[in-house]
């Protein structure tokens, strides 16, 4: 939510409290009156800007994960590569990168993104509060669920040990369970 | 100190609790436990603190632990300050708060070893008291290359960094050699970053907060909707950890050029550095608190690359992350490859990360038999050493809950003063009868292991060594509001060597040392430390259980440059010194 939008409506709701306030009689004896329609309207504004700023962060994590596979995918291409021309080290470079990526959309990003999730903990936000309180989601989760996060991390660590040793038919065999685990969890649509 | 997610999480973790009875069962009807001719465990283990003069008061906060730093406590260390040949004692102490204000400075404690195994309070003519400051831990090397011991104190506040001048009197060089790093200081290990031979020095940190928080903090957050008890982790914000690299002496922060900069703020508390990988370049595992944990592995002139999660290190084996405490570190497994052995918050296991090599690690937890055995105790300071000498290591453990307040309700998950835990390893019995099942490699001996482990207080440091040289490792722990205990062990233990390194004219612990003994064929290998379990520092000389053998085939210590020193067909039962270069 931008600051502005929320410091616009605030001054609308403080300026119709105020007024509200003003026309009270101290002993009113008649039912309190009714919600200013600036108020309301304000509301409605802040509102949208809230459940807004949800869909924005649905989006945003998708987009951090889709920037992340496909980091993997051209981490993969590059150590199918690296194994055909026989370059062991840059094919466990690239296949420890693999693994990493496939790590990262796991944990729904890496240490960097995990900081600021924390903070939005810190402030009461849960993007799935529901789905935490079913064990679906791990707190502050937005698009990965348990399930998804432990079949990736799976595959994360497959994909590391593989990197001390990278085969190209097991690289390949890994990597077709990371892609049924985005097609099943994650891509678009889900 | 995880609360406050709820029942939510409680319920979770009770359907693990399910999940790992079932697994232990499983697990007990297939794995089957390795078994020599070594006799059974006989723990002893007798609380000698006041007998022989240790008697300093662990300060701790308010009665009621308004806030976590009520309740952090703080650690010890075994060191020979004076080298000779006698291990000393150095505690460290927090304030007593009364309700809003300072009530009392509590001062840390250097305990000189006399020579009839008694102590002497030289605190005062050492001058380490610990300069006002609130204490956490206390991490021993010599960081000046003189071949004296050093102390780092760390602190809610600004480090101490006690300078050994080498006749019984210290100084704080924090300041002046660039540590002091205010903040709530926690955990700490000096290590070898960059293989320059001059101790690099990484220091984690708790929580984002000032005194005046500390002094004004109400007990708000509702546990299990019973109480109202001191408020976070959870909803405060963490402190960044820090990595100074030693330049002849002299620290330079250097955390974000050496790839360790604390992206996730973790709510850090305990550091140790180990070679994981085993290529020679020590790896660094932080344990934090309700945050995934790191391994930062070494690649190569002082830079580190955060691989916690690859490593299935960061994680319990559910992919979830713990409210880790302390650590240990040992090959609990006897398959030659380290383990790692992490504390956690109460109603959640104790991790054993078995070391699959390569600094890989799976959680083997349930199937070892340490998860159902640590469930519901807190823990803290722990250590993975051989008591028995039999030769495998088992498991102590220091216990106690951060909320005096649950006294009030003892049903729910016990009360704020707790025993310790002590695991028996059980790979190298032989008391098995035939036909009988497969048992889990540990077990709970602490109802057997003497008077020492009934000790009831809300523990938190620990650190383990051979304080009377008699080759049965002894435990020094510390409590909340309470003297230190130092259980003496008295059991029936086998034969032992326990490994001296020494550097002549250079430093006074080779940190990063690792020494492997091996006896009919087997290899134990230990290495050497500063920082270790929580916020403690272990005797640094390693000790090896030999079961019945009178003598080891074969000692190697492997220096930190990489070098190594052989000794061949070792009598057991001594102090075997080992010169670098000999």
């Amino acid at each position: 939510m931008k600051r502005s939008a929320i410091r616009w409506t605030a001054t609308v709701a403080g300026a119709g409290l105020a007024a509200a306030l003003a026309i009270t009689p101290a002993h009113a004896q008649t039912p309190p009156p009714a919600t200013p329609r600036e108020m309301v309207a304000a509301y409605e504004a802040l509102a949208d800007t809230i459940l807004g700023a949800n869909k924005a962060e649905v989006k945003l994590v998708h987009a951090i994960l889709a920037a992340t596979y496909g980091h993997a995918q051209g981490e993969l291409a590059r150590a199918r590569q690296a194994l055909k021309a026989s370059d062991a080290a840059a094919a466990r470079s690239a296949v420890e990168n693999v693994a990493a990526a496939v790590a990262q959309i796991g944990t729904e990003g890496d240490n960097a993104v995990a900081g600021v999730r924390k903070r939005l903990l810190q402030g009461g936000h849960h993007a799935n509060a529901e789905g935490e309180r079913q064990g679906i989601y791990d707190d502050g989760y937005v698009v990965v669920t348990k399930a998804a996060k432990q079949a990736f991390l799976d595959s994360s660590k497959a994909l590391a040990m593989l990197a001390r040793e990278p085969k190209a038919e097991a690289l390949d065999a890994e990597w077709k369970k990371v892609e049924a685990a985005w097609a099943k969890h994650i891509a678009p649509g889900k | 100190m995880e609360e406050g997610r709820g029942r939510l999480g409680q319920a979770h973790r009770a359907r693990e609790v399910v999940a790992a009875a079932a697994v232990l069962a499983l697990a007990l009807a297939v794995a089957p436990v390795a078994k020599t001719a070594v006799p059974a465990a006989h723990f002893q283990f007798v609380d000698v603190a006041a007998r022989v003069g240790l008697t300093r008061v662990l300060e701790a906060g308010r009665p009621g632990k308004d806030h976590l730093l009520d309740s952090a406590g703080a650690g010890a260390a075994f060191l020979d300050f004076d080298k000779d040949g006698r291990l000393d004692l150095y505690l460290v102490n927090g304030w007593r708060l009364e309700a809003d204000r300072v009530g009392e400075r509590g001062r840390n404690a250097l305990y000189h070893q006399r020579a009839d195994g008694t102590f002497e309070d030289v605190t005062d003519r050492a001058g380490v008291a610990g300069e006002g400051e609130w204490g956490s831990g206390a991490f021993v090397a010599d960081y000046d290359n003189d071949g004296w011991p050093d102390i780092l104190v760390t602190t809610f506040g600004r480090n101490v960094l006690y300078r050994n001048r080498g006749d019984g009197r210290f100084e704080n060089t924090a300041a002046r050699v660039g540590v002091e790093a205010p903040g709530w200081n926690t955990g700490a290990a000096f290590f070898d970053a960059d293989g320059d031979g001059w101790l690099d020095l990484y220091v984690a940190q708790y929580v984002d907060c000032t005194l005046e928080d500390v002094l004004k903090a109400k007990r708000t957050l509702w546990w299990k909707g019973l109480e109202q008890v001191a408020y976070g982790p959870f909803g405060l914000k963490g402190a960044p950890d820090h990595f100074f690299r030693n330049e002849k002496g002299r620290f330079v922060e250097a955390t974000e050029a050496a790839g360790l900069k604390d992206l996730a703020l973790g709510f850090g508390f305990a550091v140790r550095a180990a070679d994981f990988d085993d290529d020679g370049r020590p790896d660094l595992y932080v344990a934090n608190d309700s945050d995934p944990n790191y391994l930062y592995r070494n690649e190569g002139s002082g830079r580190f690359k955060e691989i916690g999660v690859t490593s299935f290190s960061a994680f319990d084996g559910n992919g979830m992350a713990q409210a880790s405490m302390g650590i240990a570190l040992g090959d609990a497994d006897g398959d030659g490859i380290p383990d790692l052995f992490v504390t956690n918050f109460s109603e959640d296991f104790a991790t054993l990360y078995k070391g699959l090599g390569h600094a890989f690690f799976e959680d083997a937890s349930k199937t070892t038999g340490v998860g159902p055995l640590t469930f519901r105790p807190l823990k803290w300071g722990t250590a993975l050493a051989d008591f028995d000498n039999d030769g495998d290591l088992d498991i102590v453990v220091a216990n106690g809950h951060i909320y005096p307040q649950i006294d009030g309700h003892p049903e729910a998950i016990g009360t704020y003063r707790q025993k310790n835990l002590l695991l028996e390893n059980r790979l190298r019995r032989d008391d098995v009868p035939a036909g009988a099942p497969p048992e889990t490699l540990f077990r709970d001996a602490s109802a057997e292991a003497g008077p020492g482990f009934a000790l009831v207080r809300s523990h938190r440091g620990l650190a383990v060594g051979d304080f009377d040289n008699d080759g049965r490792l002894d435990i020094l722990i510390t409590a909340l509001d309470s003297p230190p205990e130092l259980l003496h062990n008295e059991g029936a233990a086998g034969s032992w060597l326990t490994v001296v390194c020494e550097v002549p004219g250079g430093t006074a612990i080779p940190i990063g040392t690792r020494v492997t003994v091996t006896v009919g064929g087997r290899a134990m290998t230990q290495d050497i430390a500063a920082g270790d379990s929580y916020l403690s520092t272990h005797d640094p000389r390693p000790h090896f259980g030999l079961g019945g053998a009178e003598t080891a085939d074969e000692v190697v210590v492997r220096w930190p440059d990489g070098t190594r020193s052989v000794r061949k067909n070792v009598r057991a039962r001594q102090f075997l010194v080992v010169k670098k270069g000999s």
